[in-house]
């Protein structure tokens, strides 16, 4: 008795809290701190801390300083909605997060229902297929992403067969399924179609399956550790056909895990600090200096991510939600008005963002840029 | 003479009222992480049942809360089914499997069954993964919709989470019943020593089946309340990790004690959420917090109040001997 008295005292005082300072505006980070993608979030909450010291430093949102706060979701669907939900209590402006597109999937409803927008790093197409104007990506839909990777295939590597390997969960699983109808429309078969599991830790096997379907190049798409392990697994087995991947193969966190291995990979990278472009030099300078090692592209959302909360907000003069969600859907933004941005982005009205991308490859265990290709709706 | 009440019927008394209007005052997120303590108190419940009272190691209450929680959510989303016909659905589907699951525990015993129903617990995640057509496979599924129960909508959080504690007051009193009748005389003999059950006519066989039936059917109604509360379901809630969670759970609180899984749930549920607090060193306190305990009171936190109600009744009597002691003395002497 004397137990549940306590523990309903304790849950009301920890449950009811306090309401925000008038003049700072509240935002809630929704974020992968542990579990499987601890890598990610590490990285795109690092941005989210950047952005905000900077906003801070030049006097906030319309003159209020932004309050943040970090919910770790450990990469749980329960967690996160659990996490949403106690930051739209808690009166946040927006939702920032999270990365993984499942848990994002698990709490988009929420925001949605509260009128609170949110910007998510996650790619898998399905999210804004939902009809929810107040989501927002961060980085390409895979499903944009794609084509310009099978042209690839196509056109560079001449590849008449690829194999896949992919992670079974709603990121890998939706890459895979935007990939395989690309490829085949543009002829070239799937020699191999190789499902992995997420925290999968011995890559051999699906390595000597890769080698054996004598594939012309191999897509990998994989999150972060997965990748890192199966380039160190695929070296052993000395698989010497393109490894390409999308983005996340060739990110900062794979090319420092897998080390030598690394090395000969290619793909489509959609945000990258190694990236002819200014801004991300800038902010590539700024994030070491302040953290000491190099972002990858999760950083660079969630740092671009609060620039264009702030850029809207200031465009719309008030801290109206719905207004935000609509100043959103169509906005373009330039690095020439708000260097925070650091490439030119727009959104579109299902909230899908639009940028230019870029092919890359590692050379001496670092990602050098090879190509520019241009934006899909300029 | 007037029997004195149960105490385990007198918390469930109690701590009703007290769980209706306490959490009025809370917001969303709250009434969620009470409601999820209560759903999970469910699915404890039942395992509490088949480990704590029958003795038999099962790694597989995710899974069962899983397959009530697909089973509900295909029901009232896919085929319009309203939620009270899709929660018998829930529990009966789980009973079934949990009898068709017992089978193997008539043959292997210990940690043998533990390894069964981990396969099993397995076996469950990768259809929910893999069989798309059915489950939605790793896309999931979204926009479950909350009940509407006599005309009463229980979308919004306050009403939803009266609704589950009306349901767990009924499942709490029906398990208590349970307990206290033949069956859960039977299944306790069959804990500490079966064959000396057996001899005295306890039938083994139905019993096992009877125990991880009704265990598993528990799991189910969570399963069923867990859907509709969390609004979105994918396999990772049941995987094997889930299941763990859930022994640590019956563990801790203290297995065989009828509290137990409330107190369990409150520390793997809610605990890790009013954590929060700490700003990501949640487990740094937690770990050492949580299953510690374990190494010094194996009867869980439960187990400990019990020892230290058993210290204090034994101190008690100590003094009263020793309070006797001269009185005894005297009577030799004359």
């Amino acid at each position: 008795m004397k137990i549940t008295f306590a523990a309903a005292l304790f849950a009301t005082v920890a449950f009811v809290v306090p309401v925000a300072a008038e003049d700072t505006v509240k935002l809630i980070d929704v974020i992968e701190l542990s579990g499987a993608g601890a890598t990610a979030g590490t990285n795109w909450k690092n941005g989210v801390d950047l952005a905000v010291a900077e906003i801070n430093a030049k006097g906030g949102i319309l003159g209020k300083k932004i309050d943040i706060a970090h919910y770790d979701t450990q990469t749980n669907p329960g967690n996160t909605r659990a996490a949403v939900q106690r930051a739209i209590d808690e009166g946040t402006y927006v939702v920032l997060g999270p990365v993984f597109s499942g848990p994002i999937g698990a709490s988009m409803q929420i925001a949605q229902k509260a009128g609170v927008p949110q910007f998510v790093g996650g790619e898998a197409a399905s999210l804004t297929k939902q009809g929810n104007p107040y989501l927002f990506r961060s980085s390409l839909n895979q499903a944009d992403a794609m084509p310009k990777l099978a042209n690839w295939f196509r056109d560079d590597l001449k590849a008449k067969s690829v194999a896949i390997i992919w992670v079974n969960n709603d990121f890998g699983k939706g890459g895979r399924d935007a990939m395989i109808p690309e490829l085949q429309k543009r002829g070239i078969a799937v020699a191999a179609d190789i499902a992995t599991e997420s925290g999968q830790a011995d890559f051999a096997a699906d390595a000597i399956k890769v080698k054996g379907s004598n594939a012309d190049a191999v897509f990998v798409y994989l999150n972060e550790e997965e990748s890192a392990r199966f380039l160190r697994a695929a070296k052993q087995q000395g698989i010497d056909k393109p490894l390409v991947g999308e983005t996340t193969l060739l990110g900062a966190k794979v090319i420092e895990l897998a080390g030598e291995a690394a090395n000969g990979v290619k793909g489509h990278v959609g945000l990258s600090v190694d990236a002819p472009i200014p801004g991300f030099k800038t902010f590539s300078d700024a994030f070491q200096a302040k953290y000491n090692y190099k972002s990858d592209h999760n950083g660079i959302k969630g740092y671009t991510s609060v620039w264009a909360i702030k850029t809207a907000t200031e465009k719309n003069g008030s801290f109206d939600r719905e207004a935000l969600m609509k100043t959103m859907h169509g906005l373009r933004i330039s690095p020439k008005d708000v260097p925070g941005i650091l490439i030119e982005t727009k959104w579109n009205d299902v909230g899908d963002v639009d940028r230019e991308s870029f092919l890359a490859e590692v050379k001496d265990g670092r990602q050098v840029i090879t190509k520019v290709l241009p934006m899909i709706n300029p | 003479m007037i029997r004195r009440l149960d105490p385990d019927l007198a918390v469930i008394v109690i701590a009703a009222p007290l769980l209706w209007f306490i959490p009025a005052g809370f917001k969303s997120y709250g009434l969620y992480v009470v409601s999820l303590w209560l759903v999970m108190a469910i699915a404890a419940m039942g395992l509490n049942l088949t480990l704590g009272y029958a003795g038999l190691k099962s790694l597989a209450q995710a899974a069962f809360v899983g397959i009530g929680a697909y089973a509900t959510a295909i029901l009232t989303k896919n085929h319009g089914v309203a939620w009270p016909v899709a929660f018998l659905v829930s529990g009966a589907l789980s009973f079934g499997v949990g009898v068709v699951l017992g089978f193997p525990a008539l043959r292997v015993k210990f940690h043998y069954l533990a390894f069964v129903t981990l396969a099993f617990a397995m076996f469950v995640f990768l259809v929910a993964r893999n069989e798309e057509w059915l489950t939605g496979g790793v896309y999931g599924f979204s926009n479950i919709p909350r009940p509407v129960i006599f005309g009463l909508d229980l979308s919004r959080a306050l009403p939803f989470y009266r609704f589950v504690l009306v349901v767990t007051v009924v499942l709490s009193l029906a398990m208590w019943w349970l307990l206290r009748s033949p069956w859960g005389r039977a299944f306790q003999a069959l804990r500490e020593n079966w064959m000396r059950a057996a001899s005295l006519g306890v039938d083994i066989r139905t019993y096992t089946l009877l125990a991880f039936a009704i265990g598993s059917a528990w799991g189910g109604f969570a399963g069923a309340l867990y859907a509709p509360l969390v609004e979105f379901i994918d396999p990772a809630p049941f995987a094997i990790s889930a299941s763990f969670v859930m022994l640590l759970t019956v563990v801790v609180g203290g297995s065989g004690f009828f509290l137990g899984p409330f107190v369990g749930a409150f520390l793997s549920f809610v605990l890790p959420e009013l954590l929060r607090v700490t700003g990501g060193w949640d487990p740094l306190v937690f770990d050492p917090g949580v299953p510690g305990p374990l190494g010094f009171s194996p009867t869980g936190i439960l187990g400990l109040v019990e020892r230290a109600r058993e210290l204090v009744a034994q101190r008690r009597a100590a003094a009263m001997r020793a309070a006797a002691r001269p009185m005894l003395e005297g009577s030799e002497a004359r």
